[in-house]
């Protein structure tokens, strides 16, 4: 230690100095930069504006960018830190090859050449359809166009999907079936103008904080919150719907009957753009207040009033994140959500959408020109007249585009498991943290010949099992667009190099290409992801997501621009899909499901007795790969917790801090600590997926939406002991008699 | 005090307030509609005469995001465990009638700041303009007194620096008219700065600058506005209200105050002696007794986060007890060096310098014992601290002089003796207290002292037992000698549970505990 220090002469004065900054005033000297460097905020999809402080080539602050008109300037407290994640001490620096068991250092040249071999080889072997990959929501939209066309054209497998899948692949399923197309409606601007709001599954408070403020700008607002559990937004609301986990199916078509016997609907709405409403209106007959109220354990009074404020609105949001599409029925829960809006005319209409409120920063950007569940441009796979457009664009033979669409994620993993995958591409992301049933999973990634985890970090749980890290620039070290909920198209700047030897994945994108010769075929003359930008707007033009009158000028000059906008748009407005009231679909109408309640697949018990529910943080974002590296976010939230009711932890003889252990068929979490707290309802305990150390994927459930294929990571039965008890045997074989 | 706010605006070219707001000025958003009404969040002029900034807080608005903190650590360098800006969690009802609410704060800007008061070194200010309390870091000699003293937990001790800091509600954004860094970031608005006339603050601030999981206001009359919900679950707590963790041991300060109350003690018991007609080994005990005082006034700067400025402390005797006592025991070195020599060296007039010595050293204990005295931090705000370091003072002091065969040994024996009952007595009758008390402090820190803290308070009460009164009560030379060390170890141990049960007031925390150190 410093003698002057210690003996207090030294009170580094110099680095606790404060300065002006030109444009953000007076503030502490090492966080004033050089230059501000305008980009988009990395994390969630709400899409903020911010400004990046780069000084002597690193990234030393963020802030708001007060123009942006998502934001106006505000930043939850991950972007506000989100500087801090470029110079994390995990991030991954150099490529690395398993070698005798250990991973070591090796060249861009040999790792590429190493993976394209592998590849090559096992898809020589076993068939085009051994190679899976599984890619993320982190990306660029030019990188999700490119890395598309590589998967699917280049190494040929339909065998490719997102993390997105495990977010938002319900609202995507019930848009495309409701509707004839992905693409949220409405806008932000809604939740400014609507005359009610109502959340169903969405604790915006804690996930979407940035949102909370279009919601205060909304002075004659009436808000609804639907939630198992009393979250922040919950108590936000006006009137609370506190139902029972997964009664959301019924407590929609107990509004919908509702609704309709009181004449609370728009009928010229429903002659005009719907079918099915014959076939629905005698469907819900059975969904009455009373049957409503015993399924979803709200009184009949307070289905009552909700279907009287949402039926009496002029203009009604509807809004829904991961409580509704974590779920073995997602896809039908979004379809019940549309057919209440569309019911009642709520869309297309400033202030009236059905609004999916999106997860990763640019989980749009891969809906929209990816080639996973869908092809570019919101195609379909069965269309042939998509296809055929596809190829045109292309310049490749039409057959080199699937008819179907290939495994989805957790199909993948069952395909590894049953060695039908035997080569895996993983692209940023961690599903040893993420994916429902870890055991499964790591047994699929543990029975794979070769696993290529392309991340900007290493180690995280997930590259430590890789044969090939290759290591990725991430958000701030490279250049492309993110499109956030609303549709909005915004400019992501480079604002450091890249850590160590990490390229962007757009670069990697293409030396693969060059590897596998296809460079010229797939990515002619690009060199940069604007060149990407240019095609993936030619591909997009005429579809609902048309970019065609998008330049990266146009979005940097308005902080963000909502397509569709094309070619020849002058004026840069809020837009709205379907106001003309013509959907995407064959007859130009939306469609009208008759969606059955269902119980939720794994019931509670004698011996599984609670109904385990997951969620976020407000500090944490997904894995904890960034956030767990940033101290302040990590003193703000350092370990996971359980929240159990007050009665609950009475009979168990719990105390609040205890540590326990979570205990489901499939597995255990160890030494959580213990939340008494009356914001969960008796039975139910909610736990945070972030945490690798206590891993509440070690118990969910291997259930998933037929439809979407998502996961049902919201309920599943467990039981919680003190985790110093001694352990009983809670193996399955004791409850089955 | 001149107008610094208004001179300094002044030679900056500023004009004030009024001009700034860059940021706003620059162009309209695009949306259609200007999408929030900006409703100015710091006063569009300057405080006039009875007149400060405050900070007012909504309730209402605030979702808990902690953007505020994250704000404030970049606006100010902080490292993560430092957080001059904290957000805590209050709770009650029951499902589905929950309520949790945030609380965040930064510093109140008190019109009564403990943190000003008790600052041996005059490190603060109250800016006469503003009102704002400013912390100056070089005047600051790291001793953590307005640490203690702030019911809030407001100023921080950053050990990379040695020196304090705390929130100056971004004292120069203000100056140039720009938000604080707090305010800036809310989206909820929940954060704003306000002017206070300070007169009518007095009269009517019990009404809005209190709230639950809040300490009293009338500790030091913070001047934060509170805006609270219409309604508050009744059995609304704080969020940490079960989650009780020792405090720092302090070390140089367990070894500082045990060294000094034995000094003392035991220069009383030789001036006693003395006046009794003793005259052996008087200079002995006198020279062991003064290296002991020495010893603990060096150990004291080892607490100091700027060691090399401890003299400094002496500055603010009028008003600071730390100060007094940095006084007083000095003066006691002093004198006791001075009986030393004479008894050393057969001087007259010794028995009238023991005399001194003993008055300065028992003030010095006072001065002490008065340092501990602080509304922020209960289980040491009572009488019973001041009996506690006298009665260590006479256990200690005439047991060590025995030990070094200073005149009556059965005599001084039996004055430990004495002076052990009386603890034993007094930390029973302390615990009682933290026991029977309805303050939530009082009770977390017999919850500690049950718990947590059983085992070294059990020692305590043994070690005390039998160093103070089961050793000097037993006829053996042997008995006697291990009798003081026992003693000692006694006293050191229930001076390290004096720190570490302390449970200070302060603002409610989250539930999960802060990391302490950062990621």
């Amino acid at each position: 230690m410093n003698l002057w220090r210690t003996l207090g002469l030294d009170i580094l004065s110099e680095k606790y100095s404060y300065g002006n900054d030109s444009q953000y005033g007076h503030t502490s000297a090492q966080k004033i930069p050089d230059h501000w460097v305008a980009t988009t905020c990395g994390y969630c999809s709400v899409g903020c504006g911010m400004f990046v402080g780069v000084k002597d080539g690193r990234a030393v602050s963020v802030r708001g960018n007060p123009h942006h008109p998502v934001n106006l300037g505000k930043l939850c407290p991950k972007g506000l830190s989100e500087h801090y994640t470029l110079e994390a001490p995990n991030r991954a620096k150099h490529p690395l090859l398993r070698k005798n068991g250990t991973l070591v250092q090796v060249s861009w040249e040999e790792a590429l050449d190493t993976m394209v071999e592998k590849f090559c080889a096992t898809q020589d072997r076993y068939g085009r359809e051994a190679l899976g990959v599984i890619s993320t929501g982190q990306l660029v939209t030019e990188e999700f166009y490119a890395l598309g066309k590589l998967v699917q054209l280049g190494f040929g497998t339909k065998n490719y999907d997102g993390n997105t899948t495990l977010c938002m692949a319900s609202a995507v399923s019930g848009y495309k079936r409701s509707f004839g197309s992905d693409g949220p409606p409405g806008a932000y601007e809604d939740l400014q103008k609507a005359d009610v709001i109502f959340l169903i599954g969405a604790n915006i408070a804690d996930n979407h904080p940035i949102l909370c403020q279009h919601l205060e700008a909304n002075p004659s607002k009436t808000l609804i919150v639907a939630d198992p559990r009393v979250t922040k937004t919950a108590m936000m609301a006006d009137l609370f719907l506190p139902l029972k986990p997964r009664s959301d199916i019924a407590l929609l078509n107990g509004l919908i009957h509702v609704l309709i016997n009181t004449g609370q609907i728009d009928c010229e709405y429903i002659a005009k753009h719907t079918t099915g409403f014959a076939e629905l209106a005698r469907f819900v007959e059975k969904y009455t207040p009373p049957y409503v109220s015993q399924i979803t354990g709200l009184s009949e009074d307070l289905i009552l009033k909700t279907a009287y404020l949402y039926g009496n609105a002029k203009a009604a949001f509807l809004g829904w994140t991961m409580g509704v599409n974590h779920s073995t029925q997602g896809a039908e829960t979004v379809n019940a959500i549309n057919n209440l809006a569309l019911i009642t005319g709520n869309i297309g209409r400033t202030g009236a959408t059905p609004f999916s409120i999106t997860g990763q920063c640019n989980a749009m950007g891969t809906r929209e020109a990816g080639f996973t569940s869908g092809l570019p441009g919101y195609r379909k796979f069965e269309s042939a007249q998509d296809r055929e457009e596809l190829a045109a664009l292309w310049h490749v033979p039409v057959e080199r585009i699937p008819t179907s669409r290939g495994l989805a994620y957790p199909d993948i993993v069952e395909a590894a498991v049953g060695k039908k995958i035997r080569a895996l591409w993983i692209v940023a992301t961690n599903p040893i943290v993420s994916f429902p049933n870890l055991d499964v999973l790591k047994q699929g990634l543990e029975t794979l010949d070769f696993l290529v985890v392309q991340d900007g970090f290493h180690p995280t749980p997930t590259t430590e099992l890789a044969h090939l890290v290759l290591p990725a620039a991430i958000w701030g070290e490279k250049e492309g667009t993110y499109t956030n909920s609303e549709r909005r198209v915004s400019k992501v700047n480079r604002t450091v190099d890249p850590a160590g030897e990490a390229k962007s994945d757009f670069d990697i994108f293409l030396a693969l290409a060059q590897k596998l010769n296809c460079r010229e075929e797939l990515f002619p003359g690009w060199s940069c992801p604007e060149d990407a930008f240019e095609e993936w707007k030619s591909v997009s033009k005429g579809r609902l997501c048309d970019y065609s009158g998008l330049t990266y000028e146009l979005i940097e000059q308005h902080n963000g621009i909502q397509w569709p906008f094309p070619e020849g748009t002058t004026e840069v407005a809020t837009t709205r899909l379907y106001s003309d009231g013509h959907f995407p679909t064959e007859d130009g109408k939306a469609k009208l499901f008759c969606i059955e309640w269902a119980p939720f697949p794994e019931q509670p018990n004698r011996q599984f007795p609670f109904v385990l529910n997951t969620g976020r943080t407000v500090e944490h974002w997904h894995t904890r790969t960034k956030t767990g590296q940033v101290p302040i976010l990590e003193r703000m939230s350092p370990n996971a917790w359980l929240e159990m009711n007050t009665r609950d932890a009475h009979s168990l003889h719990l105390k609040p801090h205890d540590r326990v252990d979570v205990i489901s068929r499939r597995g255990r979490v160890r030494d959580v600590e213990l939340r008494i707290t009356e914001i969960v309802a008796p039975g139910q305990v909610f736990m945070p997926f972030h945490f690798a150390e206590s891993n509440a994927n070690q118990v969910t459930q291997s259930a998933f939406d037929p439809i979407s294929r998502e996961p049902n990571y919201k309920q599943c039965a467990v039981c919680v002991q003190p985790s110093n008890a001694p352990s009983r045997d809670t193996s399955e074989k004791a409850y089955v008699r | 005090m001149d107008l610094p706010l208004i001179e300094r605006a002044e030679n900056d070219g500023v004009t004030f307030f009024l001009s700034h707001a860059k940021l706003q000025v620059a162009q309209q958003p695009l949306y259609e509609i200007s999408p929030l009404p900006v409703a100015p969040r710091i006063p569009q002029r300057f405080p006039g005469h009875g007149e400060q900034y405050r900070f007012h807080f909504d309730m209402t608005q605030c979702i808990g995001c902690k953007c505020c903190v994250v704000a404030c650590n970049e606006q100010n360098g902080n490292p993560a465990p430092i957080n001059w800006r904290r957000v805590g969690e209050i709770e009650g009802g029951w499902y589905p009638d929950t309520h949790r609410f945030y609380l965040s704060m930064g510093c109140n800007h008190c019109l009564e700041p403990s943190c000003l008061i008790g600052c041996p070194v005059d490190a603060y200010q109250r800016d006469s303009v503003t009102g704002i309390v400013q912390h100056s870091a070089e005047a600051c000699i790291g001793c953590q007194y307005c640490t203690w003293n702030c019911s809030y937990g407001v100023p921080q001790y950053n050990p990379e620096r040695g020196v304090v800091g705390k929130c100056d509600m971004c004292y120069d954004r203000l100056v140039d008219g720009r938000e604080p860094a707090c305010v800036n970031a809310c989206p909820q608005g929940a954060i704003q700065i306000e002017i206070v006339n300070t007169d009518q603050w007095r009269q009517e601030y019990s009404g809005s600058a209190n709230a639950p999981g809040l300490p009293s206001a009338d500790d030091s009359i913070s001047t934060t506005r509170i805006t609270l919900p219409a309604r508050l679950p009744p059995d609304i707590k704080k969020a940490d209200f079960w989650r009780v963790r020792p405090e720092a041991p302090h070390w140089p300060l367990v070894v500082m105050t045990v060294l000094t109350q034995l000094s003392v003690g035991a220069f009383v018991a030789i001036w006693l002696l003395q006046l009794l007609g003793a005259s052996a080994r008087l200079g002995v005990a006198a020279a062991g007794s003064l290296i002991l005082g020495g010893l603990a006034l060096a150990s004291s700067t080892a607490h100091l986060g700027r060691p090399i400025h401890a003299y400094r402390a002496l500055k603010m005797w009028r008003r600071s007890w730390l100060s007094r006592e940095v006084l007083l025991f000095a003066s006691f070195s002093g004198m006791a060096g001075l009986y030393a020599s004479s008894l050393w060296l057969g001087l007259p007039f010794s028995r009238a310098l023991g005399g001194l010595t003993a008055m300065l050293g028992g003030a010095g204990i006072t001065a002490s014992a008065f340092i501990y005295l602080v509304p922020a931090r209960p289980s040491w705000n009572s009488k019973f601290t001041i009996a506690d370091f006298f009665c260590t003072g006479a256990l200690l002091g005439p047991l060590f002089a025995a030990n070094l065969g200073v005149g009556d040994e059965r005599l001084l024996m039996l004055i430990g003796v004495v002076a052990a009952s009386a603890q034993f007595l007094i930390q029973t009758l302390r615990i009682l207290r933290l026991m029977a008390s309805e303050c939530l402090e009082l009770q977390a820190s017999a919850r500690l002292l049950s718990t947590t803290l059983a085992r070294p308070l059990l020692l305590r009460g043994a070690l005390l037992l039998a160093g103070g009164i089961a050793l000097p009560l037993v006829s053996s030379r042997i008995a006697w000698l291990i009798a003081f060390p026992t003693a000692m170890a006694g006293e050191i141990v229930g001076r390290y549970l004096f720190y570490v049960s302390v449970v200070p007031k302060n603002i409610a925390a989250p539930y999960l505990a802060n990391a302490r150190e950062a990621a």
